[in-house]
């Protein structure tokens, strides 16, 4: 198998088709009154909600925007108001510093230099405002995790990824990009730098070590049983990088299941217990 | 036997676990069939259930007979028509013995069944965890012609369709819960299987979507010669209906003598090979 570009070309329309009828079956199902999603204005979020409001129609999508001081960015949030308008949901902002520094302060042990726990409580805070108002409205919250970053582990536990339903798990990120362009978002929010902002001038290809065209192929390998020299070799990569990301996506397991348990009982959570993924 | 049949596909999307209600889907579909004068309706794989029943397999599975099987029984019966559909089956002997079964109804009731003989169990597919494997292909000899029955995944193993084939039947039956990543495989295949044989075809699959999974839908009636004779739509529930004339098949069988060219010190052969892989 050749590892080249053309791999990851996706079939938009059918994608879109796809994804839209899973969605609309999935809040059909559980009697939902629609969904609510975290928009930051990045292209993530902000094809997810196109799709939500493609597929459910706009009046049944809530789009939030949580900025914070450390971050914030008036491009981001001018995206994800763009997006709404265009795609015609309701979109509310609420500013989520009070709560940040509310919750340091709280903590003993808060030390403002280590940056990726700082960063992580930020997502996690924002869950927990996604899920107040899901759980208000009857509704569900809709993530928009891509399978580049998932794969990776590039996200917060219980933070970012966590939702009721992921439409854009199963798709890369330069298939997202694919995606959001058929779909009609703007070029600008497509092509600007994947940021998971949670500190200032934190970009993810800066972080993850290799852009995502890159990244994609040797996710897409990988997914396909190829062996790291072969994806090396064909790619033209050191091993050591391609082995390096094999072993992240490895150790990352952790943050994709639920907890781990060691075996007790006749049938255990997370492990044989397989039950039908029905929200009803 | 009648000559010529009229074929009804139900392709439809059922609720995992809610036997009621989709045996109330059912009833529905065979009226409406019953209006385009159908002689048989077909459903696909475990429309009974669902096809993701994973650990409520065990509670959803009926011995046959069985209640589920006595209600539809008594709708073939009512409406005079023939109905096959796919259901857990217990076995009689042991609680925990299941099988991915085909169950054909007519007129008068219980005909016959087909287990499922090849069990996906890789990717998405985890039938090896709960199923034991069928070891019968038998066909059928009704009134409206001579049946043989497999169930999706047995559609890749050319055997099962040429041993129903040797043993007369004149049309195949595919009951299908097939996710939309393999739509090409079928479409292929199905195709593959009613040429080879010279037998008309019907491939019946499940639309909607479980566990994520997207069922395709693309239902359709093979003429002996690959021609499709009448197609379902993709991703979405249909019932359609089309006829089948068994006086193709001789016609069919003299351009492409398949059966004629068997050549069965083959099969020795390929026992041998597949028993040392």
């Amino acid at each position: 198998m050749k590892l080249t570009a053309d791999r990851l070309k996706l079939d938009s329309p059918l994608v879109e088709t796809r994804i839209k009828r899973f969605i609309k079956d999935y809040i059909e199902k559980c009697g939902a009154t629609g969904v609510v999603l975290g928009v930051s204005g990045g292209i993530d979020s902000c094809t997810t909600a196109a799709l939500a409001a493609l597929s459910l129609g706009s009046h049944k999508v809530l789009g939030i925007t949580l900025p914070e001081e450390e971050t914030y960015n008036a491009t981001d949030v001018q995206h994800a108001k763009m997006v709404a308008e265009e795609f015609g949901f309701k979109l509310e902002g609420i500013d989520i510093s009070p709560t940040l520094k509310a919750c340091f302060q709280s903590l003993p042990i808060y030390n403002a230099s280590d940056k990726l726990s700082k960063g992580n409580v930020k997502a996690r805070i924002r869950m927990v405002y996604l899920y107040y108002y899901a759980n208000k409205l009857k509704k569900i919250v809709c993530g928009s995790s891509d399978k580049s970053e998932v794969m990776m582990g590039y996200f917060t536990k219980w933070g970012d990824a966590a939702a009721d339903i992921s439409p854009l798990m199963d798709i890369y990120k330069t298939q997202v990009r694919q995606l959001a362009l058929h779909v009609g978002i703007p070029t600008e929010i497509v092509t600007k730098p994947s940021t998971p902002g949670l500190w200032p001038g934190h970009l993810a290809e800066e972080e993850l070590g290799v852009k995502y065209e890159t990244l994609d192929l040797i996710l897409f390998g990988l997914e396909r049983f190829m062996r790291t020299e072969e994806i090396a070799e064909q790619l033209n990569l050191s091993i050591k990088l391609v082995d390096g990301i094999k072993k992240r996506w490895l150790a990352t397991e952790h943050k994709r299941r639920t907890p781990l348990t060691t075996k007790i009982g006749y049938r255990t959570v997370g492990n044989d217990f397989r039950l039908p993924y029905t929200p009803h | 036997m009648l000559k010529e049949i009229n074929v009804a596909l139900a392709q439809i999307s059922c609720k995992i676990g809610d036997k009621k209600h989709n045996i109330n889907k059912m009833k529905q579909k065979v009226e409406e069939a019953k209006k385009n004068d159908a002689n048989i309706i077909i459903f696909p794989e475990l429309s009974l259930t669902g096809y993701l029943t994973r650990d409520l397999t065990y509670e959803l599975a009926e011995p046959i007979p069985g209640p589920s099987l006595k209600l539809l029984e008594e709708t073939a019966k009512k409406e005079n028509i023939h109905i096959i559909f796919g259901m857990l089956e217990q076995s009689k002997k042991a609680h925990a013995v299941l099988y991915n079964t085909a169950v054909l109804l007519g007129p008068k009731g219980f005909i016959g069944k087909y287990r499922k003989m090849h069990l996906p169990t890789h990717s998405v597919f985890e039938e090896k965890r709960y199923f034991r494997l069928g070891y019968q292909a038998p066909v059928f000899e009704t009134k409206i012609g001579k049946l043989g029955l497999i169930i999706c995944y047995d559609v890749f193993f050319p055997e099962t369709s040429r041993l129903l084939r040797l043993k007369g039947a004149q049309f195949i039956i595919c009951i299908s819960a097939s996710p939309a990543r393999r739509q090409r495989f079928f479409e292929v295949l199905t195709a593959a299987r009613a040429i080879e044989n010279t037998v008309f075809l019907a491939y019946v699959n499940l639309v909607g979507v479980e566990n994520g999974l997207q069922f395709w839908g693309g239902s359709r009636i093979i003429a002996p010669s690959g021609s499709i004779i009448t197609q379902a739509k993709c991703d979405e529930e249909d019932l359609v209906t089309g006829s089948i004339n068994y006086a193709d098949l001789e016609r069919t069988e003299a351009f492409v003598p398949t059966l004629r060219d068997l050549r069965p010190e083959i099969f020795n052969s390929l026992k041998e090979q597949a028993e040392n892989l």
